[in-house]
């Protein structure tokens, strides 16, 4: 098992090698970028830039320089704002960011898991058109045409909740209600239509026959049996999803106005800020291949079939 | 509410399972009788997609459905309607009284889960023992059915063990049961033939000594020839004849058990040429028209044949046949 | 008497009378796609946006980017017409200043229902009130504007009566003696000479003239695409866009621009000319007219009574018909979706069949670098593109097309593994059939309905991500529009103006549920097994 996990973690390498790869050049080589004389930078600025990256040293040295900073978590210079450097930024805005990503995330597994298993367990019953219904839409409608209706029924039309904001704007936790909603809606959508045919499949496979076939009761069999079985496809979607949830944050924080890193990473790609843009993608990134990492773990501990070898 | 007068343990009367599919109504059961008594082998032969496997999980009430459906009949356990039962009735039944043998070993163990899971449980879920003690019967069980270091395998994930392990592994589970029928699909045919005798061998010694009621559906007629009290040939959802094994061999009515019989290789008998074999497929049973199905192959053909399914006939001694040519020319339907 | 009822094919049949029936895939596939409802709705429903699509130029709707300033954010109406909605938008508006005045009295309670609803923004229920009541009370006669508000709703009135649109169809040169021209038809250097000519300066002026508004029309784009930089910046991105120019495009410019400059004075004489005509009621609108420009121009307008449009969808801030808007912007969602997706899955199928066929090496590579892909936040690698490359529409394209090969081609390499190892596979191979012949005649028609599934079920998809990001305003730029900029350019002013979220948003979810829905028609037809797997 811990060997098993070496090697997983061995395989992230390539991942982030190519991730920071793609930000140097990026950063570096892009037109449009400091370096090609075509902007013309606060002085402050370029003064930055030009301590940090060592324009005249020769391009493989930048970029190993690059890396390394990187690894060490320093992700440099903005190129719009003067006072602070990226990382500065980023940490301000990442916790609110994974604040709404968390909540979303866990709506829509357990929502989609749930909603998914009863439309299995009650087929073609009004529970199954319901919970499908609602999968359908999920999928076919965009967040950010659900996240605006959203609001305009439960906050304009209804006043239940703040059309915006963030905590601190005095509604605390109302604000994040319906962000987060609009964030789950698409995940919990195809959540709920795998677990549902995973599980009418797995209830169809001959070994769930063989459970019944010994008396076992059917909640007992749904539970003891097809849970695992049914479990496996959901674990592998995780990684998309959070994925979906990531890029999905961007609009959601766009509509609901949250200041999140999204929201930062939309307004830097407009003002060409891209050592921010950079920043925030390779945070993302991490993030994204720290959680695909534990989601194949996940999937090792409940495949037996999968050898550690 | 059990009532007590019953003839057999399990009678089963004019079952039929159909599945409704894309290209129509499958007839896979079309009205099958059997009586099956305290302690009796019955052996049901046929070939591959003849109805064998869902005649059993009919009993069982195992059919999936959709698209599968027990559209007619009855089926009698100890008197009691087995078709009527409401499910937690048929619960203790199932395992219970009746256990059963999957035909397809490879998946019907559950691959998430232990060997000693699924035994424990089985063991548990109807006999009052603790944990400790189911576990050491499911090693017994391994044990008598032949698995080398089986308080080691028992740990082991179904993945982990070969197809006739598996194979086994099934058979033992379902013997721990102690029920008092045993439903065996093709128990034997993931395993090699040195084996093959040894698990029959077990599978009657153990059935003996606990009185078990056994349906064992198999393609060899060897098999049922060796342990079979009665035989049932079943051909397209239906049973063309049936009879005391022993009858059954020695004058065999219908054609097509004829032709079986004489297709077995036989060491006993010199075999001039190439072994006999019976031409042609077996129909699919969507939309069979109201004629005896094995008349395409049939060597005795008749024109009544091919337009009306024959009448059963007893021809004494439990032994019946549906079959033309037991039929008086007289009775035929004159159109 | 038989002679009409076609001859029933003959069918074959076994002994049993049975019908043998071919169990070919497709066919069953078709048969089964027919049975399902939702499905051949849906292909209904994709039709009829594929054609609305395509026939959009023909179609009769007003231009999609025709901008009419007076026509702001006019609500949807099925029998009023601009005009009508003009003034109802100005009585209710001078109801309710009349109100605020403390000229127009209500209860107690109604006081009260109007500042909650002016509280919470709703100036749209009060302007409907407003409007309601101060017809009543007009009735009535207990209440009646003052001479200001009457002048008010006179001035009105005529500008509804007749303000004219022109458009100007063609402009036309007659050389003496000759036959007459379009204009647009002409070589540049006359085309200068004879706009020079026509306000009166030389061809050299007016080029220098016209480099110069070349390079403020330039800046206002660049403006508009990267808000928020320093003019030093934009002086930079300027003559880098200037020196990038070749000398055919500036040509065009400069042809569009004088052109353009033409039409709008031949809309200024026209609208001159017809002014008499607007207020004579006996003239009949549209009207089509022959004008002079002068010496030697002419051109062919087209007047309509300004007022008299109607917008069935409503308009948006700039007066631009949303009907049409979301027509021309589902013409870009689809051809984004459709070509998109057979872009993405050519590449992701040969990259998937040269992987699963050869395997080894080759496919050991391709693998590496899907998983790598996968690993990465794409939509936010696309979005960084966007904002290097440029947003427009070929970029955006590309873009996505780059990134959404992965699946497929995992799906590709999949099938093709398991057939590979088939006997039809191996019986090719050992009669000698090249590699290249084994993928494309027998590997890749046998895998071709789980491509077409997915094909299906990726259009969808694709024009989420392109509206997606042209809700960020990093896709499709005015005064194209896509479903998605509709959505995001309505969202500010949803409370305002719901019918421009409402429309866009319909018709898009719409062709999306319609896509779905075929989607997973096809697969469940292709695939019964795995009925409602993703
Ligand atoms: N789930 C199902 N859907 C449709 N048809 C089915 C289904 N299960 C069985 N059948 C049909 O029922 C008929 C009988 O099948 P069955 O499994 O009983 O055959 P069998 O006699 O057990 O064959 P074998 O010796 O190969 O096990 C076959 O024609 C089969 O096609
Ligand atoms: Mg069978």
């Amino acid at each position: 098992m811990t060997k098993y996990i070496i090697r997983r973690l061995l395989g992230v390498i390539p991942t982030l090698l190519v991730i920071i790869t793609i930000s140097f050049f990026i950063v570096r080589v892009a037109p449009g970028g400091p370096f090609d004389g075509e902007r013309a930078l606060p002085e402050v600025v370029k003064r930055n830039i030009e301590a940090k990256y060592h324009i005249n040293d020769p391009l493989l040295v930048q970029y190993g320089r690059y890396m390394f900073d990187v690894l060490r978590g320093d992700l440099g210079p903005s190129y719009r704002y003067k006072d602070h450097d990226v990382n500065f930024y980023i940490f301000e805005s990442l916790p609110n960011s994974m604040v709404l990503g968390v909540i979303a995330i866990s709506i829509s597994v357990i929502f989609g898991i749930l909603s998914g298993m009863l439309a299995a367990i009650h087929q073609n019953s009004w529970i199954d058109y319901l919970s499908m219904a609602l999968a359908v839409v999920g999928i076919s409608v965009p967040l950010f045409v659900i996240g605006p209706v959203l609001q305009y029924v439960f906050a304009m039309k209804l006043g239940w909740l703040p059309t915006s904001g963030w905590f601190s704007t005095g509604d605390g936790w109302k604000t994040v209600i319906l962000p987060a909603l609009t964030l789950a809606f698409a995940d919990f959508a195809t959540i709920a239509r795998l677990t549902r045919s995973s599980m009418l499949e797995t209830l169809r496979s001959d070994y769930i026959r063989t459970a019944k076939a010994k008396g076992m009761k059917s909640s007992s069999i749904i539970f003891k049996h097809a849970m695992k079985g049914t479990m496996l496809p959901i674990v592998s979607y995780l990684g998309p999803a959070f994925a979906g949830i990531i890029t999905g944050s961007v609009v959601v924080e766009q509509v609901f106005r949250i200041p999140g890193l999204g929201k930062f990473f939309v307004q830097s790609s407009f003002n060409r800020d891209y050592t921010l843009i950079v920043g925030v993608v390779i945070v993302y990134s991490v993030i994204l291949v720290i959680m695909n990492f534990l989601v194949d773990i996940v999937y090792s501990l409940l495949d037996p079939r999968i050898t550690y070898t | 509410m059990k009532t007590k007068q019953y003839k057999s343990l399990l009678e089963v009367k004019d079952l039929q399972t159909y599945f409704k599919t894309d290209a129509g109504i499958v007839k896979a059961v079309d009205g099958i009788s059997f009586d099956l008594n305290e302690g009796e082998t019955l052996g049901i032969v046929g070939e591959s997609g003849c109805g064998k496997s869902v005649t059993n999980l009919s009993i069982m009430r195992l059919i999936q459905s959709p698209p599968g459906k027990i559209v007619g009949g009855e089926i009698f356990f100890e008197g009691l309607d087995i078709l009527k039962l409401p499910e937690n009735e048929l619960r203790k039944i199932r395992g219970n009284e009746i256990s059963m043998i999957f035909q397809d070993p490879m998946t019907s163990l559950n691959p998430f889960l232990k060997i000693s899971t699924q035994m424990v449980e089985t063991i548990r879920l109807h006999q009052k023992m603790s944990h400790k003690e189911a576990l050491a019967k499911s090693i017994q069980m391994l044990q008598l059915v032949g698995i080398p270091v089986a308080e080691e395998k028992i740990y082991y994930y179904p993945h982990q063990f070969s197809g006739g392990m598996r194979q086994r592994v099934m058979i033992a589970m379902a013997l721990s049961c102690e029920a008092k029928i045993l439903i065996a699909d093709e128990p034997t045919t993931a395993l090699d033939v040195t084996i093959q005798a040894q698990i029959l061998d077990l599978i009657v010694e153990l059935t003996k000594k606990m009185n078990t009621a056994v349906i064992l559906i198999t393609h060899d007629l060897g098999v049922v020839a060796g342990m079979c009290d009665n035989v049932c040939v079943m051909y397209a959802g239906k049973i063309v004849e049936k009879a005391k094994t022993m009858e059954l061999y020695k004058n065999p009515a219908h054609p097509y058990t004829e032709g079986l019989i004489k297709s077995v290789p036989r060491l006993d008998r010199a075999h001039k040429g190439r072994l006999f074999s019976i031409e042609g497929q077996p129909p699919n049973v969507i939309d069979l028209p109201d004629c005896c199905p094995f008349h395409p192959r049939c060597h005795k053909v008749m024109d009544v044949c091919q337009h009306h399914y024959p009448p059963t006939k007893d021809l004494g001694d439990q032994h019946e046949v549906a079959c033309w040519l037991y039929v008086d020319e007289k009775e035929f339907p004159n159109d | 008497m038989n002679l009409l009822n076609k001859q029933a094919e003959p069918q074959a049949t076994n002994e049993f009378d049975q019908v043998i029936v071919g169990n070919s895939l497709s066919k069953d596939a078709w048969r089964r796609l027919k049975k399902n409802k939702m499905a051949v709705i849906s292909v209904f429903i994709v039709i009829i946006y594929v054609l609305l699509a395509i026939c959009a130029p023909i179609l009769p709707i007003y231009p999609y980017d025709e901008i009419i300033l007076d026509h702001q954010h006019l609500k949807p109406s099925l029998v009023k017409n601009a005009g009508q909605l003009l003034m109802e938008k100005r009585m209710a508006d001078l109801y309710t200043q009349a109100w605020r005045e403390g000229r127009f009295e209500l209860s107690e309670e109604k006081d009260d229902m109007i500042w909650a609803w002016i509280d919470k923004g709703e100036v749209n229920k009060v302007w409907d009130y407003m409007y309601k009541e101060g017809n009543i009370r007009m009735a009535e006669g207990t209440f009646v504007f003052n001479t200001a508000e009457q002048r008010r709703i006179d001035t009105l009135n005529t500008k509804l009566k007749t303000d004219l649109q022109i458009s100007v169809k063609k402009v036309w040169y007659t050389p003496e003696g000759g036959k007459r021209i379009n204009i647009s038809k002409l070589p540049l250097e006359e085309i200068v000479a004879i706009y020079a000519d026509m306000v009166g300066t030389t061809s050299e002026i007016e080029t220098e003239q016209y480099g110069r508004e070349i390079e403020q029309q330039l800046l206002k784009t660049i403006m508009r695409q990267n808000p928020d930089l320093t003019t030093e910046e934009y002086n930079l991105l300027l003559d880098k866009e200037l020196s990038g120019l070749s000398e055919r495009k500036r040509d065009t410019l400069i042809r569009e621009n004088i052109v353009a400059k033409i039409t709008s004075q031949a809309k200024d004489i026209a609208l001159f000319d017809l002014k008499e005509a607007a207020g004579n009621e006996s003239v009949n609108f549209p009207l089509n007219k022959e004008i002079t420009i002068k010496g030697a121009l002419s051109a062919s307008v087209k007047a309509t009574k300004m007022h008299e449009r109607r917008y069935y969808l409503g308009t948006d801030h700039q007066g631009r018909d949303l009907l049409s808007r979301i027509i021309y912007g589902g013409q870009v969602s689809i051809a984004i979706g459709f070509i998109g997706t057979i872009t993405s899955v050519l590449i992701g199928t040969i990259l998937g069949a040269l992987a699963g066929y050869l395997g080894g090496k080759i496919d050991y590579f391709i693998m590496r670098v899907v998983d790598i892909m996968y690993g990465l936040p794409y939509m936010l690698l696309v979005i960084i593109a966007m904002a290097i490359f440029g947003r427009n529409i070929i970029n955006l394209f590309f873009a996505l097309a780059i990134i959404s090969w992965l699946t497929i081609s995992r799906m590709v390499r999949g099938q093709i593994m398991s057939l590979k190892n088939q006997e039809f596979i191996e019986a090719a191979r050992s009669m000698g059939a090249p590699t290249r012949r084994i993928i494309f005649r027998h590997l890749i028609p046998n895998s071709l309905s789980v491509i077409i599934v997915f094909s299906t079920l990726r259009i969808p998809s694709f024009i989420m991500t392109e509206s997606f990001l042209s809700f960020l305003g990093l896709g499709v730029q005015a005064p194209y529009a896509s479903w998605g900029s509709l959505v995001g350019d309505a969202v500010a002013g949803m409370t305002l103006y719901p019918w421009k979220l409402f429309f866009p948003a319909l018709a898009m979810t719409i062709f999306l549920f319609a896509m779905n829905f075929l989607g997973d028609g096809l697969r469940d037809a292709f695939d019964p097994q795995s009925k409602n797997q993703l």
